[in-house]
C-alpha cells in the first residue's frame, strides 16, 4: 500500500514538472501585459494600458475580421467539397476510397511550407484569375485543413447506416443526393463542427501560408502579432494572450465535441 | 444506371480539381522544376549539386536534421514518461494535464516564439532573474542558438507526442502487471521487457511524426532567428519570397530533399518497428 501511494506521488509529481515546464512561457506572457515594468525580479505597476491600447486599435480589430473571413471561405468550401466526394464514393465508387484517403493524408505529412511555395511558384506567374493572391491562400487552406474536415466526417459516416439509409430514401421517390443532404448530412453534422473547429484553430495558428501566399495582402493576426512583437512587447503580450485565449476556447470547444461523440 | 453515374461523378469532379489543382499538381512540379534548368528548361542536375555541395545548404540539411532529431527524441522521453504518469494518475490531476495537453498542442509557430523571447531572450525575466541571483546558466543563455531553438521545439513536441502516447498506453494491460510483479518482476523489468516492447510501434510512429513536425516547422525558425541559423524550411521559403526573381530550380531540389528525409524517417521507422509488431517472428 505504501509503495502504491509513493508510486502515485511520483507520477503527480512527473505531471506537475511537465505542466510548469509547458506553461511557464504563457503565465510569464500574461504578467508581462499586466506591468509597467518588469526589468527587476517583481513586475511593477499593475496596468491595463496595454488591452485597452489594442482594443482602441483598428489594425487590430482588421487583422481579427481578416482571420476569421479567411478560416470561414475554406473551411465551407472543403466540408462541400469532401461531403460530395463522400456521396460519389459511398454510392458508386468505393474503391476509390482508398485513394481518397492517401490525397487527404498527404498534406498533413508535408505541412505548410512546401505546399505554399509550390502553389506560388505554379500560379504566380500564371497571367489568368489562378495568379490571384487571395485565391491562392484560399486554395492552399482547403488542402491544408482537408486532412481534419475528411477523417472527421469519415469518422462519423460510420456510426449511420448511410447505404441503407440512401436506399429507404430512394424506395420512397426521393433522389439521392437530395436524401444525401437532407437525411445523412444531418446525421454528421456533429463531426462536421468538431471538424471545422479543429480547422479554425489551425487556420488561426497560420504563419506560413499566409506569409509565403498573400504577399503582404493579407494581414492575419499571427502576421499582426509578428509585426507588433518588433516594436513594442507589451503591446504584443497583450495580442498574445488574446490568441491564446482564442485558441485555448477553440481547443476547449473540440474536446467538448469529441467527448460527446465517445459518449453516444 | 447511366444518370446516376454522371451524378456522381460531377458530385467528386469538385474534390479531383481542388486536389490536383492545388497539392498534387504543383508537388509534382516542385519535383520537376528540380531537375531543368530554370532558364533552359533543359534536363540537369545542377541544383542538386548545388544543395549538397554550397555550405549554406549543406548547413541548412545538418541543421534542421540534427535539431528534428534532438527535439523528437528528448520530447518523446517526456512525453514516455509523461503518458506513464497520466495513466498511473487517473484522478484529477491525470485530467488537467490532458486537457493542458490538449490546449497547448495548438500553440506553436510566432506566439510561442514570442513566449521564449519574453522569458529567455536577451532582456528575457528569467534572464534578469539569472542576473540577479548569480545563475550563470540563466544569465548566458542564448535562445538565438541551436540549444535555444532545440529548447522551443521540444515544448512544442511534448504535447503532441503525449497527446499520441496516451492512447497506447491503454494497451498495456494491468493484468500483465500483475502477472510479472507475481512471477517476483521489478517495476524497471516489467517495462523493459514487456512494457516498452509492446508500445515499441507506437513510440516509433510518433517519433517520425514528431520529427517530420520540427523538420518543416516555420513560423517558430523565422521569428526567433531571422536569417542567423541556416535550415531548411527557411531555405526552401527564400527561394520563392522576397527575392526578385524566383528560383524554381533551386527551392524545388531543397523540397525534394526535405521530403525525401521525412520519407527516409517513415520507412526507417517502420522497419524498426516490424519485429515489435504483433505476430511478429524474433
Amino acid at each position: 500500500m505504501k509503495e502504491k501511494g509513493r508510486k502515485q506521488n511520483g507520477s503527480a509529481a512527473v505531471l506537475i514538472l511537465i505542466l510548469i515546464y509547458l506553461l511557464i512561457p504563457l503565465a510569464a506572457c500574461i504578467v508581462y501585459s499586466l506591468f509597467a515594468d518588469w526589468t527587476g525580479i517583481i513586475p511593477r505597476g499593475f496596468t491595463l494600458e496595454a488591452y485597452r491600447s489594442i482594443s482602441m486599435s483598428e489594425a487590430f480589430w482588421q487583422a481579427l475580421l481578416e482571420t476569421v473571413l479567411l478560416c470561414a471561405a475554406p473551411i465551407a468550401v472543403t466540408i462541400l467539397v469532401v461531403l460530395l466526394a463522400i456521396y460519389a464514393v459511398v454510392v458508386y465508387f468505393p474503391g476509390l476510397e482508398k485513394y481518397a484517403q492517401i490525397i487527404c493524408m498527404i498534406p498533413y505529412t508535408i505541412q505548410g511550407v512546401i505546399l505554399s511555395v509550390s502553389i506560388l511558384s505554379l500560379y504566380v506567374g500564371s497571367k489568368s484569375f489562378l495568379s490571384n493572391r487571395l485565391l491562392m491562400l484560399v486554395g492552399a487552406y482547403c488542402v491544408i485543413i482537408l486532412p481534419y474536415i475528411y477523417q472527421g466526417i469519415r469518422n462519423s459516416c460510420r456510426a449511420i447506416d448511410m447505404t441503407t439509409l440512401l436506399e429507404a430514401a430512394e424506395m420512397l421517390g426521393s433522389s439521392r443526393l437530395y436524401a444525401f443532404f437532407r437525411v445523412v448530412v444531418p446525421n454528421l453534422m456533429h463531426g462536421i463542427i468538431v471538424s471545422s473547429l479543429l480547422a479554425v484553430g489551425i487556420i488561426f495558428g497560420d504563419y506560413v501560408l499566409v506569409r509565403n501566399l498573400s504577399g503582404s495582402t493579407v494581414t492575419n493576426i499571427q502576421i499582426y502579432l509578428y509585426q507588433a512583437m518588433k516594436s513594442d512587447s507589451m503591446k504584443s503580450s497583450a495580442v498574445f494572450v488574446m490568441i491564446m485565449l482564442v485558441t485555448f476556447l477553440i481547443a476547449a470547444l473540440v474536446m467538448a465535441g469529441q467527448s460527446r461523440e465517445r459518449k453516444k | 444506371m447511366k444518370k446516376k453515374k454522371i451524378v456522381c461523378l460531377a458530385a467528386l469532379l469538385p474534390f479531383l480539381l481542388l486536389a490536383v489543382m492545388y497539392e498534387l499538381l504543383p508537388l509534382a512540379m516542385v519535383v520537376v522544376d528540380s531537375f531543368r534548368n530554370d532558364v533552359t528548361g533543359k534536363g540537369s542536375l545542377g541544383y542538386y549539386r548545388i544543395v549538397f555541395t554550397k555550405l549554406l545548404y549543406t548547413k541548412a540539411i545538418t541543421n534542421s536534421i540534427r535539431i528534428s532529431l534532438i527535439s523528437a527524441l528528448i520530447g518523446i522521453v517526456i512525453a514516455f514518461f509523461g503518458a506513464k504518469a497520466a495513466q498511473e494518475q487517473k484522478g484529477k490531476l491525470g485530467t488537467v494535464f490532458a486537457t493542458v495537453m490538449n490546449m497547448v498542442s495548438n500553440f506553436a509557430g510566432i506566439p510561442l516564439a514570442f513566449a521564449y523571447m519574453i522569458l529567455l531572450g536577451n532582456a528575457g525575466v528569467m534572464v534578469q532573474f539569472g542576473k540577479a541571483f548569480g545563475i550563470s546558466a540563466l544569465a548566458d543563455f542564448n535562445l538565438y542558438s541551436r540549444n535555444g531553438m532545440s529548447l522551443i521545439y521540444v515544448s512544442f513536441q511534448i504535447p503532441l507526442a503525449t497527446l499520441l502516447l496516451m492512447p497506447a498506453f491503454d494497451g498495456v494491460r494491468k493484468e500483465w502487471k500483475e502477472a510479472a510483479t507475481m512471477l517476483g518482476a521489478k517495476e524497471s523489468v516489467f517495462w523493459r521487457k514487456v512494457g516498452i516492447p509492446v508500445l515499441m510501434p507506437g513510440i516509433l510512429s510518433t517519433f517520425s511524426v514528431l520529427f517530420a513536425n520540427a523538420l518543416a516547422a516555420y513560423a517558430t525558425a523565422y521569428a526567433l532567428m531571422m536569417n542567423s541559423l541556416s535550415l531548411l524550411p527557411i531555405q526552401i521559403a527564400g527561394c520563392y519570397v522576397g527575392e526578385v526573381k524566383i528560383q524554381k530550380g533551386l527551392g524545388g531540389a531543397l523540397s525534394v530533399v526535405m521530403m525525401a528525409i521525412m520519407v527516409l524517417m517513415i520507412l526507417l521507422t517502420n522497419a524498426l518497428a516490424r519485429p515489435f509488431q504483433k505476430g511478429a517472428r524474433r
